[in-house]
């Protein structure tokens, strides 16, 4: 007994590392990122697309309601998997920061900048007694001195930059049908139909239009934008069309 | 009983702003001080400071007087120029105390930001810096120009002890100011090259240190281009005009 409390406490303790020298509470918190449903980032040219699956269960509930992209700033958009109110939590940590950026400098926050500021605070979360993990993964994307940005932020507060990233549920699926299909040329229609197809692709089905959260920050004019519904279901007939076509 | 629960002094927000970033108006290290100067006994610059933007980089001149209310002169060779970013440099005017704690501040903020965005921060995020500190800090008694190039061009701006930021073509601050103003609405041309920029710098040093009393003996000029900030004192003006 005495033997079992002893290992266990190293996955109780967040500050505790395994004698192999793991955190078992940042791995949970990856655990909690894979059961969130997908999210997709996808880098063009022309600008960053972002787009979320949003679970709806049932037919009663408004699906707005479940938000899971969220813009940051005029030319940054966050999209989460994992647990939705950590992620806003970390959202208006990064909305803050931006406005922190006019006021201290006078000019408009760089992506990498504004990621690093929340992987920061995601890692203070890592070495802090009494505290638990964010249980959720973020895509950043934006615009950067003319150029488009896309990063993911991870549990243990560490930052990646893709071309393409999924994070969430079916991750491996998705992002392996982004390695195959993903080309750097893309157009923002192009980076469109990707990441739909992409959410499509774990259930070989397209997915619903209503069932998904999409927004883009084009390069030219640096603005976060949600894509409407209308627009996604256009997209979705031609997927679908292509599909049959095959 | 675990033990993390006892760790009882954690605070995720203990640093001011949710994010752990200082407050916009307060530096990243160390803490502007929360007491003001008395005037009478504090060594200020009285001082000329002019700053002239060319197309090829920013020419700054200062005089080299300290002294106590412009009464007695409590120094005659004083750096009133000095570099605060690999492109820019900022005048000291005013008290002296608060003009080199101001310029300490800069500096380090200047390196953070380098260092942690592998770029060197633009001159209008610096000036903007500059006066959020003037209007959140003690550094009641300065007025400094800051002169800079960065991608954008050359920039000259004075800064006024509230905070107020102000970009010009070319500005002067300091007790001699009319004087200096006085020679350069004659002598500014748009066009004017670096090599005249410095002369007319020089020329409206030396009108104020003729005859304000709390300008003088001499003059520090310095060159700022896109390849560093160059900073020359020079005891005697006829060097220089």
């Amino acid at each position: 007994m005495q033997g079992q409390s002893q290992q266990q406490a190293y996955d109780r303790g967040i500050t505790i590392f395994s004698p192999d020298g793991r955190l078992y509470q940042v791995e949970y918190a990856r655990e909690a990122v894979k059961r969130g449903t997908a999210s997709v980032g996808i880098r063009t040219p022309a600008g960053v697309v972002l787009a979320a699956d949003r679970q709806v269960d049932s037919s009663l509930m408004e699906p707005s309601s479940v938000e899971k992209i969220h813009k940051a700033d005029d030319h940054v958009g966050i999209a989460s998997a994992g647990h939705v109110a950590d992620a806003r939590r970390l959202v208006d940590l990064a909305r803050r920061r931006a406005q922190g950026e006019q006021l201290r400098y006078g000019q408009t926050i760089g992506v990498e900048t504004l990621t690093r500021a929340v992987t920061d605070h995601i890692q203070e979360y890592t070495q802090t007694g009494g505290a638990r993990p964010f249980g959720v993964a973020l895509l950043v994307g934006g615009v950067e001195d003319g150029e488009p940005r896309l990063l993911e932020t991870d549990p243990s507060g560490t930052d990646y930059e893709w071309q393409a990233a999924a994070i969430g549920s079916n991750r491996d699926v998705i992002q392996g049908f982004l390695e195959e299909r993903y080309r750097p040329d893309l157009d923002l229609d192009g980076g469109l139909e990707l990441a739909l197809s992409a959410l499509s692709e774990p259930e070989d089905d397209p997915v619903n239009a209503g069932d998904v959260d999409v927004a883009t920050i084009g390069t030219d004019d640096e603005t976060f934008r949600s894509v409407p519904e209308d627009r996604l279901e256009s997209i979705l007939a031609e997927i679908d069309g292509d599909e049959s076509d095959e | 009983m675990s033990n993390w629960n006892r760790t009882q002094s954690w605070s995720p927000e203990s640093n001011g702003t949710a994010d752990g970033s200082p407050s916009p108006y307060e530096p990243e290290l160390g803490s502007l001080p929360s007491t003001g100067e008395d005037g009478a006994n504090v060594n200020s610059t009285g001082t000329t400071t002019v700053g002239i933007t060319t197309d090829d980089g920013v020419v700054i001149a200062t005089d080299m007087r300290a002294s106590l209310g412009g009464r007695f002169v409590s120094n005659k060779n004083v750096q009133k120029v000095e570099q605060i970013h690999p492109t820019a440099a900022l005048t000291l005017v005013g008290s002296v105390g608060g003009a080199q704690s101001f310029i300490r501040t800069l500096r380090s903020e200047v390196d953070l930001f380098e260092a942690r965005r592998d770029e060197q921060m633009p001159i209008s995020a610096l000036a903007t810096l500059a006066g959020n500190f003037a209007r959140g800090g003690p550094f009641r008694a300065i007025n400094p120009i800051l002169g800079g190039v960065d991608d954008d061009g050359s920039h000259v701006y004075s800064i006024d002890p509230a905070g107020g930021v102000m970009a010009d073509d070319y500005t002067v601050t300091g007790s001699g100011m009319q004087l200096a103003y006085g020679l350069l609405e004659q002598e500014y041309e748009e066009g004017l090259s670096l090599a005249d920029a410095r002369t007319a710098a020089a020329r409206a040093v030396h009108s104020a240190a003729e005859r304000d009393t709390g300008s003088g003996n001499g003059v520090f000029l310095a060159s700022v281009t896109a390849d560093g900030v160059d900073i020359q004192g020079h005891d005697s003006f006829d060097d220089v005009i």
